[in-house]
């Protein structure tokens, strides 16, 4: 079976569809919970795929969203309880952050605009897919934001102190939410004029 | 939707929905009973890995925490959450817990004093929901480390507790008794700020 590519590039669930913004503002101040964050949204969006798909013909069309909330935020609940019985720190950095994937439209999305018409393999990888490419673009945010905002890397400093000594100096206005809405409108546009240069 | 969608009567909705709620119920009532043991083991951990750190032991893992913290300090009676601690350099301290609000939840922490009047041995603090990069920086060493040494007394020996200000603002504070507090998390550092008047009585 060949993977579906599309949500890393030309498909990509928050710069070509704009979906899942709100986190994306939110968890990309350093690098560390990004990942983390995209790590959880990738588990919960892949499986919920996969069981509405699984499930799919049972479902009375007229209350599918409830089915829908119904899983994801079981999903949720039980991914949050792992991670607090067995990576404890991991669960005190993402602190409320875990809880709002119930609300990422991404994963609502997958579900009705695939999982619903599809057999339960491809929906798994169209779900992992999807929260990969919502990671990749979380992850260069995150870098960014962390590198130019804090002057480190997944905590560790990685600007030498002799520029600081020079003047350099941190830009504080990186660590803010109003950067990351500028720099995912940013990489909205390359994404956009590579894409116009290609037609 | 696929093509030739069945239609379902109302007691077929009801039907499943209620045993897609129950069955959910289940599972979630197996995972968290399944998991709080070790969930609680966690935070106890936790709990006494942060106050051993302020009070100076280096390097303790969360499995040894709860050991050695049963031997080194001893929780004091009181309405209060107060402890009494052996440091790490021999010296007899103090832990208190300070609760406060930061900007979106509850914050809070233990202060480890030196006994009467003397400086600050070092503090931890912990937040619910702060945003990382800001008010969760509170949590950060970079920060708790501004405190160690600081005195709760003014020179004239009135309480002032540790004052979280922002550097320049109320030139009157001595720097004895203030430390700088976080670009960007004004609102969590006055909380942080509000929350260390309480060490007032219980330092004597």
């Amino acid at each position: 079976m060949k993977l579906p590519l599309g949500p890393l590039s030309k498909d990509n669930p928050i710069l070509v569809q704009v979906l899942g913004v709100c986190s994306a503002l939110a968890v990309t101040a350093q690098l560390k919970p990004a990942v983390v964050m995209a790590l959880s949204v990738t588990v919960v969006c892949a499986f919920s795929n996969l069981i509405i798909s699984l499930i799919r013909n049972t479902i009375p069309p007229r209350i599918r969203i409830i089915v829908q909330l119904l899983v994801v935020s079981t999903l949720v609940i039980v991914v949050d309880q792992f991670l607090q019985a067995y990576v404890y720190e991991v669960s005190k950095m993402l602190s409320v952050f875990v809880g709002l994937i119930i609300t990422n439209c991404i994963i609502m999305g997958r579900l009705e605009a695939f999982a619903l018409s599809h057999e339960p393999l491809p929906s798994f990888m169209d779900g992992m897919m999807n929260g990969l490419g919502y990671g990749l673009v979380l992850a260069i945010v995150g870098c960014l934001r962390e590198l130019l905002g804090s002057g480190t890397l997944w905590n560790h400093p990685v600007i030498p102190s002799s520029l600081y000594a020079a003047g350099y100096l941190n830009n504080g206005l990186m660590i803010l939410p109003p950067m990351a809405l500028i720099l995912v409108g940013s990489l909205i546009w390359i994404l956009n004029s590579k894409k116009s240069k290609a037609k | 939707m696929a093509a030739g969608m069945k239609s379902f009567s109302n007691k077929y909705i009801f039907f499943y929905i209620t045993v897609l709620v129950v069955a959910v119920v289940a599972l979630l009532t197996v995972v968290t009973l399944g998991l709080k043991p070790r969930q609680t083991a966690n935070r106890t951990a936790d709990k006494a890995m942060q106050i051993l750190h302020a009070a100076g032991y280096q390097d303790v893992t969360s499995d040894k925490a709860v050991a050695l913290f049963s031997r080194v300090a001893e929780k004091k009676t009181g309405e209060r959450e107060v402890y009494g601690i052996r440091c790490a350099d021999g010296s007899p301290g103090v832990v208190m817990r300070v609760d406060g609000k930061g900007l979106w939840g509850a914050i809070w922490g233990y202060v480890v004093l030196d006994g009467e009047r003397s400086p600050v041995k070092g503090v931890v603090f912990s937040h619910r929901s702060g945003t990382p990069g800001l008010g969760a920086n509170i949590a950060e060493e970079n920060f708790t480390s501004r405190f160690v040494g600081k005195k709760l007394y003014d020179a004239n020996g009135n309480f002032t507790s540790v004052r979280v200000l922002q550097k320049g603002k109320s030139p009157d504070v001595a720097l004895d008794n203030r430390v700088d507090a976080i670009s960007g998390a004004t609102l969590t550092s006055k909380g942080v700020d509000k929350m260390l008047q309480q060490l007032n009585n219980e330092g004597k």
